[in-house]
Parts: structure tokens; sequence; C-alpha cells
């Protein structure tokens, strides 16, 4: 079993890289396929003249072939350089570095809430069998679902911000304050609270509505039947049988879910002005910022690549089934 | 005189299905005796699973026990409260399930599950006393001690159906039913089950009902054979009665439409027609539409089960001969 175990992981990691690869390859053609030349943005002139332009490429080798452009990025990613953004003038790292906190404590935050709240609920709703509260959850979820997240963002910073002023309305920390040590982290959390409570009513109904749906499918099926007959204690059943089996699409969703949460929820990011990475991701797509956003998608990839590997990872250990494949 | 240790009375069996009633056990009685195995016979929808499921109570919520009454090892079945039920279901009775491949959990190992089905009934045996019993009765299904440490999806049928064996015997039961215990197997793979079964029965020295809708692999196991049709006993008898000289036409034809490999080339029969639309209330013999020996007479009046030599039959034509 460990042999094979060990096989699965080796085939995962492989394939990851190799998607990896991919990913930066189709990136790097696709970008520049799109209409519009960096060169002349980067001018900031409505009419540049042809010299600054010729100036400009060459200064940022936009002036060789694509395929040398495309083997030089890739050399200067093996040695850890992500590119240079030309809209800023600065290495790509130093404008994402300082983002992948701030970013990261909103998605992955409110995604680990989402995950253990929804499918408490879930499991509390299936347990307590009132068929009127299990009405009332649904509807609701079906409700915050729909909901795009930043009329709910809006919503939030009207009545908790504006209204009851319990929380600030944006930002990251208080400007006109400057606290230092505990105090600051006190601040910083004050000002994360809305944006995470904004994500988690968004993704809380997706992994309340599949485990509920995962619960209530598993319940029929007959192992549930057999070891209630055999006289396996309900309590012990439910607990030790059905939620096993039920938690795997929700662990699933999880993973797909935490290996996006790099690129961050740029609609929440510009409702709190929240200096994220999404609002980054935006602004490079908008000013052909093409080094940027190669740089943003690359670290997209990895990310999305070990939340994946970790995922299947954790799914192979609660179901045997997988690990075959 | 052996003692009788289930004794089925005049019970029926309604479903409820939109608005519906389904009538899928309708007035059957029958006895069992200490060490014998009576086979039920029938099509699908005969209602022989659902008397099974009856008699070991776990029956769907929408299923309700119109009349009737079962006495199980000396117990009122049907008048026993759940937890009440819970306690000796699976310790004095215990039934082999149908669908064996999805019969237990598919993310935990089945040894582990076996050792839960056991501490249920045996809250003070130790790990070491539950592995050795596991061991004991794996033995007995001949299964690899392996299998313990194995995933459900990692065994073939076979060895499934042998789990499930295992896990009806796993508490001593003096009662078991096999429901379609074979049905999902290859034919070597029954074949070798039902001569295990045989002997395990033999060994163990059990009583109980085989469940199935072949007759072939009922006359191999029971000593006795009940035969239904549309929710009705048609027919209960030794199994040699039943095999060499049926009484009742359905019975007949079920007979007829076994291969016989002593003799030569004889052409099988079906008996054509479906079975009767169950949630209307039928006021004549509900085999008449597909009789071939059927007169007027049975389309107006219900045939009572009579008792002729020493077996029963409920047919207006008795003794009729094809």
């Amino acid at each position: 079993m460990d042999v094979l175990f060990a096989k699965y992981l080796f085939r995962r990691i492989l394939s990851a890289v190799l998607l990896i690869v991919l990913v930066i390859t189709i990136n790097f053609f696709i970008i520049h396929l799109a209409p519009g030349d960096p060169a002349t943005i980067m001018t900031g002139l409505e009419n540049p003249s042809p010299q600054i332009i010729e100036a400009l490429k060459r200064k940022y080798n936009l002036d060789k072939p694509l395929l040398v452009q495309y083997f030089k990025y890739m050399t200067n990613l093996l040695k850890g350089d992500l590119g240079f953004s030309y809209v800023y003038d600065q290495p790509s790292w130093k404008l994402i570095g300082p983002r992948v906190f701030p970013t990261l404590s909103i998605t992955v935050t409110a995604s680990v809430l989402a995950f253990t709240l929804g499918t408490y609920l879930a499991v509390l709703a299936s347990r307590l069998r009132k068929k009127f509260g299990d009405l009332i959850f649904s509807l609701i979820s079906y409700v915050l679902y729909a909901m795009p997240s930043f009329w709910l963002g809006l919503i939030l910073i009207l009545v908790f911000a504006s209204k009851l002023r319990w929380f600030p309305t944006s930002g990251m920390f208080d400007m006109r304050a400057s606290y230092e040590g505990f105090r600051k982290v006190l601040d910083y959390l004050h000002h994360l609270f809305l944006p995470v409570f904004t994500l988690l009513l968004i993704q809380l109904p997706v992994f309340y509505r599949v485990t509920r749906a995962s619960i209530v499918q598993n319940l029929r099926e007959d192992y549930v039947t057999v070891l209630s007959a055999v006289g396996l204690p309900n309590d012990k059943l439910f607990k030790k049988y059905v939620m096993k089996n039920s938690i795997i699409p929700a662990v699933t969703i999880f993973g797909i879910t935490l290996g996006f949460s790099i690129t961050g929820a740029a609609l929440i990011e510009i409702v709190f002005a929240w200096p994220g990475m999404g609002r980054l991701l935006l602004d490079a797509v908008f000013r052909r910022d093409y080094q940027l956003l190669l740089s943003i998608y690359f670290l997209m990839a990895v990310f999305i690549s070990v939340a994946m590997i970790v995922t299947d990872i954790v799914i192979a250990v609660l179901d045997p089934r997988v690990r075959l494949l | 005189m052996k003692n009788i240790v289930l004794d089925v009375q005049d019970l029926s069996v309604h479903y409820r299905i939109n608005k519906k009633v389904i009538r899928a056990v309708e007035d059957v009685s029958f006895k069992v005796e200490e060490g014998d195995f009576v086979g039920i016979v029938g099509e699908s929808g005969s209602g022989k699973s659902t008397l099974a499921h009856t008699i070991i109570r776990l029956l769907p919520t929408n299923a309700m026990v119109v009349s009737g009454r079962i006495e199980l090892l000396g117990y009122d079945v049907l008048s026993l409260g759940e937890e009440d039920m819970r306690k000796i279901r699976w310790k004095e009775f215990s039934m082999v399930f149908q669908k064996s491949l999805n019969a237990l959990s598919p993310v935990h190992k089945v040894g582990n599950q076996l050792a839960d089905a056991m501490k249920a009934h045996n809250p003070n045996l130790t790990e070491e006393e539950i592995i050795d019993r596991l061991k004991q009765l794996l033995r007995m299904v001949n299964l690899p001690e392996r299998v313990l440490k194995a995933y459900p999806h990692q065994l073939s049928g076979g060895m499934m159906q042998r789990i499930m064996i295992a896990l009806a015997l796993l508490n001593h039961p003096k009662f078991i039913i096999f429901d379609e215990a074979t049905t999902a197997l290859d034919v070597v793979t029954q074949g070798q089950i039902i001569e295990e079964i045989k002997s395990l029965v033999k060994s163990l020295s059990l009583t109980g009902l085989v469940i199935s809708h072949d007759l072939g692999v009922v006359s191999e196991l029971c000593d006795e054979i009940v035969v239904m049709y549309a929710g009705r006993l048609v027919e209960h008898g030794t199994t040699e009665q039943i095999l060499q000289q049926p009484l009742h036409p359905y019975t007949q034809g079920l007979v007829r439409s076994l291969p016989d490999f002593a003799q030569e080339k004889k052409k099988l029969s079906g008996i054509p027609g479906n079975l009767p639309d169950l949630s209307q209330p039928v006021h004549q013999c509900v085999f008449a539409p597909r009789c071939p020996i059927a007169t007027e007479e049975c389309f107006k009046t219900v045939p009572s089960t009579e008792e002729i030599d020493g077996r029963r039959v409920a047919c207006l034509k008795v003794g009729a001969r094809i």
C-alpha cells in the first residue's frame, strides 16, 4: 500500500510540474496575441514618437523575436527572476510580494471558515431532521449563493461600517493612527473582518449544499442499511461512517477554492480598498503589463498545483479508492 | 415433533406509494421447524423480499403491516419496540443481504467494520477476542485473513458475498435469512457459495429462509419451498413435492422453466404475461389472467389455501394436470 501511495504521489507531482510549464508557455503566447502594444502604453502619450517606442522596445527586449523572448523568460524564471514590470519600473516580485499576505489572509481565512462552518451546518441540518429548519437553511443558502459579492460587500459596509460604525469602511490599517505591535495586529483584524465576512457568506452556501446533498445521498446507501441492521448505534454510524463518506466532495471543493485563493477576490478587494493580488492583477490586465501578468499567472499555476496535490493526498487518505487511479 | 422457530400467520404488508396502496404481501402463513430451511420463490415483485424484511423488521418507512402475526424464536416480532428489536436483531437472527457489493462503507477497512458490528452486541469483548472471532469466521467462509485489512473495492463479488455471510454469522445466530444471496454472482462462484452455505448450515445447525427467484438455488438449499405469486402464497410443500409434482399451475410453469440435464432436449418454456397491478384489490384468483387452465369460476372466486397430503396449495383446480 505504501509503495502504491508513493507511486501515486510521484505521478501527481510530475504532472503538476508539467502542468505549470504548460500554463506558463500558453500564457506567454496568448498574452502576446492580445491587441495593444505595451511600449505605446508605457510612453503615456497619445501620439508617441517612433523614436521613444523604439527605445523602449529595445530597453525591454520587446524588439526581439517572440521565441527569443520566451526562452529568455524561461531561463530567468529558473534563476528565480519572476520578471520586470515595465509599468511600475520595478521587479515583479517587489509588487507581488507585499500583496501575498494581505490577499491570503482574506481568501484563506474565508475559505477555511466557509468549509468548517458549511460542513458543520450541513451535519447539523441533517441530524436535526427537522423539515422546517432544513427548509430555512436551504432558502438562506440559495439567496446567499445567488448574491453578487460586491453588492453584498457594499451593503455590509453600509450597515456595519457607515450606520453602526462597528468596523472601518475600507483599507488595511487605520491611516490616522500609527499603531505598533499587538495593537497593530488588532487593527489589522478589525479591518479584515468585513471583507472576510463577505467572502464567507458567498462561499458558505457552496460547502453547505454540497455536504448536505452528500449526506442525504449517503444515508440512502446500502452500507447504512446494513450497518444499522447489524445493530451499530445510530450515533456511531453517523459520526464514523456517514461523515467520512460525506465530507469528500467538500474537501475537493475546498482544495480548488484554496488553489485560487492566491489570485485574491478582485471585486471584494476593490469594494474594501484592500491592497491585494486581485486588484494588482486587474490593473496589470488594463495596462498591458505583460511581465507582471505572467508573474502573477506563474504564481497562480504553482499555487493551484500545490493546492491540488495536497487536496489529492488528503482525499487519497480519506478514500482508498482514488489511490488506484 | 420439532420446535417451530418461525411462525408467520395471515401476514399482510402494504406499501403506500404516491397515495396508492401496493399490496405487497397478502395473507401469507407458514411455519419453519427447527433445523429446516424453507425457500421462498417467486418472480420480482412477488413480495418475497418484503416478507423477509418484515420478519426481521427492516421495512422502509412507507410500508405498513396491515394484519398478521410473526413469532420468531419465541419473540412476537411485530409488537417489539424498536430498541428491543435492535438488541436481538443480529444476535438471535440475521440476514445475508442481496446487494453485497455496496453493503459496506467504501472508505473503511472490512475488518474495522466487522469489528464495529461485533462490538455493537458485545461491548465487553477485548480487541484480541474480536480479532480471534473474525479470523475464525473468515476460515468458516474460506477467506484469507488479509481481507480484514482490505477495503471493500479490493475484493471480488464472491469475496464480498462471503464477507456478508461472515457478517451474518457474527454473533452465533440461530436463525438466518439468505436474501438473493447468490444472485449477483457468476455461475461458478454461485455453485461454490451454495456448497459452502450448505455445509455451514449443517455444521452450525441453523434454521432459516432462502429468498430467491431461482428455483434451482432454492431446491439446492431447502427442505421445503413456499411459492409466492403477486404477494400471495400459492403453494407450499417439500422440495421434492414441489419439483416432482407441482400442483399449482404457476409452480408447474416455474418448474417447466428449469433446465433439466438428465433428460433429452426439451423446450424450456416461460410463463406468458405479467404480474397484475398490485394497487387494485383482487376478487379472483390472482394468477387467473395468466393461467392456462383458468375457467370462469377462477375469475369470480378467491381460492383459499387448502391442505392436501401434507402440502398446501391455493388453486380451485387443485391437482389438475395440464
